[in-house]
């Protein structure tokens, strides 16, 4: 063997390692609830509380609507970007990475006082429409990320020539955006919504500031009051996000094409 | 009445004018070529034929009725790109139906039309593939395809052969004149390559610097052009600079050899400068039945180019390129011998600018 593959491998094994023996530790931890043995109690204790199965359904559901809104936002700014205001795509890149900028603790409180149940729009007021502001930030928290891959994708599509193409065929935009553009950036939106996804199930700051029952602040509440539970949330916490990608990537197996090359 | 009408259009984006009044008038199956360098304006011809670009000014009309304002989706006009624009996560099948899907067809008159568009371009068997899995030729016949199966008024071809490699692109140019006589489609093409021009258009346009400086048959646009850009652009010529001698009996000289053209001198004065442009293929170093005038020029270079050898010579002040079948068995001229060139005086043309 080459020198070169040995340290590929060495590097290669390293990093699997950095990211693989806590995990190891973790689960390994999460199983010794029951004192001198291996057992499952932690996730017994776990699956038998009803805040567990509330917060983590709470923030699947409001992973999947993040992720549904987003590509609705997303999707068609970015295809109009590279379509008709290319010029400003600078700006909208720019207005797009402030998230990474501002602290998520600093938006929801601009949130709070922007949408507090005295202001013009009382988001705050309501319990459902302070679940709808706490969609609209994780769709800012995960604005960089899906935008990124949306216009990587597109930048992979003659996106000019293919609407034009749809439209000297009689497709109207709704046609041209759904039908031929859309799924020719499916893998984009994937790996948008993967990341979006890990957004929402781990994020903190902003379900907490408003009092939402999120996964977030249940996993903190969790790991400061038990010992053996908090590993065993996490392990289930990533086996289910692991899942959720694995499904999400099945699903994009049935999206046949292959765009051309840039 | 013409069916494509181009009324005095013009189009400028910010201060830079790009087609200056431009008309034209197309009769129903006729297949036009607009011919010329980049940035001459003919692909935004034919964007605001498609109504992709809107024009300054000026109208579009097909079949009488008023295209001008209309948006792309509106106007009934299939459209053919360099890059082929299929789109990929289609199957060529899908790819076909879209036009009639989009029209809200049935689906039994969809499948049958795009069984039909199929077997017009002799891929019947690749309905399944996606575009990604076929030839850029394959790909460019299914873009044809697309294009007519929704039964244009008008057929838009933006320079398509120009991605294909030069085998496919003259069968292919072929295979697209046929469809289009087959189905009798009005049908503008674009292109910059002038043997695609003149194999295949019923006429020709050739667009300079945002103006038509000649339309006409492919015969008239090669054998007579109208100015010196035409007659350079098109074919190789040779810009022979002459002297008028006697502009009432269209008497010229060429390196102190007089002779008597065709065209006409009556607005040049006696001893004034004028360029006469002779094609290659009208000059030969043998005396002829057809050939009239013969004149004396150093040999410059000799080129090898498979079936004829162009020859250089230099006459006079002017240098003059001249065709010679291949024959295994004559020598060209060397370099620097002298030979008489023979043509025909009547094939001289007076250029103009």
């Amino acid at each position: 063997m080459k020198l070169q593959k040995v340290w590929a491998w060495l590097a290669i094994l390293i990093g699997a390692a950095y990211f693989i023996l806590p995990l190891i530790a973790t689960f390994e931890f999460s199983l010794r609830m029951r004192r001198g043995e291996y057992s499952f109690d932690a996730y017994r204790s776990v699956f038998a509380d009803s805040q567990f199965r509330d917060s983590f359904s709470y923030s699947i559901l409001m992973a999947v609507l993040t992720i549904l809104f987003g590509v609705l936002l997303i999707v068609p700014t970015a295809y109009w970007v590279r379509l008709r205001l290319p010029q400003f795509r600078p700006v909208v890149e720019f207005v797009t990475l402030m998230p990474l900028v501002i602290p998520a603790i600093v938006i929801v409180f601009g949130y709070l006082r922007l949408y507090n149940s005295s202001s013009i729009i009382p988001f705050t007021g309501s319990a459902r429409g302070t679940d709808l502001l706490l969609m609209f930030s994780f769709m800012t928290l995960s604005l960089p990320y899906m935008y990124r891959s949306v216009d990587t994708a597109m930048r992979t599509i003659d996106v000019n020539t293919l609407t034009e193409a749809a439209q000297s065929l009689g497709a109207p935009w709704r046609t041209i955006l759904f039908r031929c553009i859309f799924p020719n950036v499916l893998s984009g939106v994937l790996s948008g919504a993967f990341i979006t996804f890990a957004i929402v199930i781990g994020e903190f700051t902003m379900p907490s500031l408003l009092n939402r029952p999120a996964f977030g602040p249940y996993l903190q509440l969790i790991g400061a009051n038990r010992a053996y539970e908090p590993p065993a949330l996490a392990i289930i916490a990533f086996a289910i996000t692991w899942a959720s990608i694995g499904i999400l990537q099945f699903a994009s197996r049935f999206n046949k094409a292959r765009p051309p090359k840039p | 009445m013409s069916f494509l009408q181009l009324s005095s259009i013009q189009k400028s984006f910010g201060p830079v004018q790009v087609v200056h009044d431009f008309n034209m008038a197309i009769d129903k199956g006729e297949f036009i070529s607009f011919l010329g360098p980049s940035g001459c304006g003919k692909t935004t011809i034919l964007r605001m034929i498609a109504g992709f670009e809107t024009p300054s000014a000026g109208s579009i009309t097909i079949n009488g009725a008023d295209q001008t304002d209309l948006k792309p989706n509106q106007r009934n006009i299939g459209m053919v790109f360099q890059a082929y624009a299929l789109f990929p996560n289609m199957t060529v099948f899908d790819n076909v139906a879209f036009g009639l899907k989009v029209a809200g067809k049935p689906k039994a008159e969809i499948e049958a039309r795009v069984k039909e568009m199929l077997a017009l371009i002799h891929l019947e068997h690749l309905a399944d593939r996606f575009p990604y899995q076929m030839s850029g030729g394959q790909q460019q016949r299914v873009a044809l395809a697309r294009a007519l199966a929704p039964k244009p008024q008008v057929l838009l071809l933006d320079e398509p052969l120009s991605a294909l490699d030069a085998k496919i692109r003259v069968s292919l140019r072929e295979e697209i004149r046929a469809i289009q006589r087959q189905l009798g489609i009005t049908t503008v093409f674009v292109t910059h390559d002038q043997e695609e021009a003149l194999s295949i258009s019923d006429r020709i346009v050739v667009m300079n610097a945002g103006r038509a400086d000649q339309i006409g048959t492919p015969s008239e646009i090669y054998n007579t052009p109208k100015t010196r850009f035409v007659a350079s652009f098109v074919g190789t010529l040779n810009l022979i600079e002459a002297k008028v001698k006697d502009p009432a009996a269209n008497r010229v000289e060429i390196a102190g050899q007089e002779m008597v053209i065709r065209d006409s001198l009556s607005t040049l004065k006696g001893g004034e400068r004028v360029a006469l442009a002779l094609r290659p293929e009208a000059a030969s170093l043998n005396a002829g039945s057809r050939t009239d005038t013969s004149i004396p020029g150093e040999v410059i270079s000799s080129s090898f180019l498979g079936s004829v050898v162009r020859t250089r010579l230099k006459v006079g002040e002017s240098t003059i390129s001249f065709d010679m079948f291949n024959d295994p068995g004559l020598t060209p001229p060397a370099h620097g011998e002298t030979v008489n060139l023979h043509f025909a005086a009547r094939d001289l043309l007076v250029i103009r600018d």
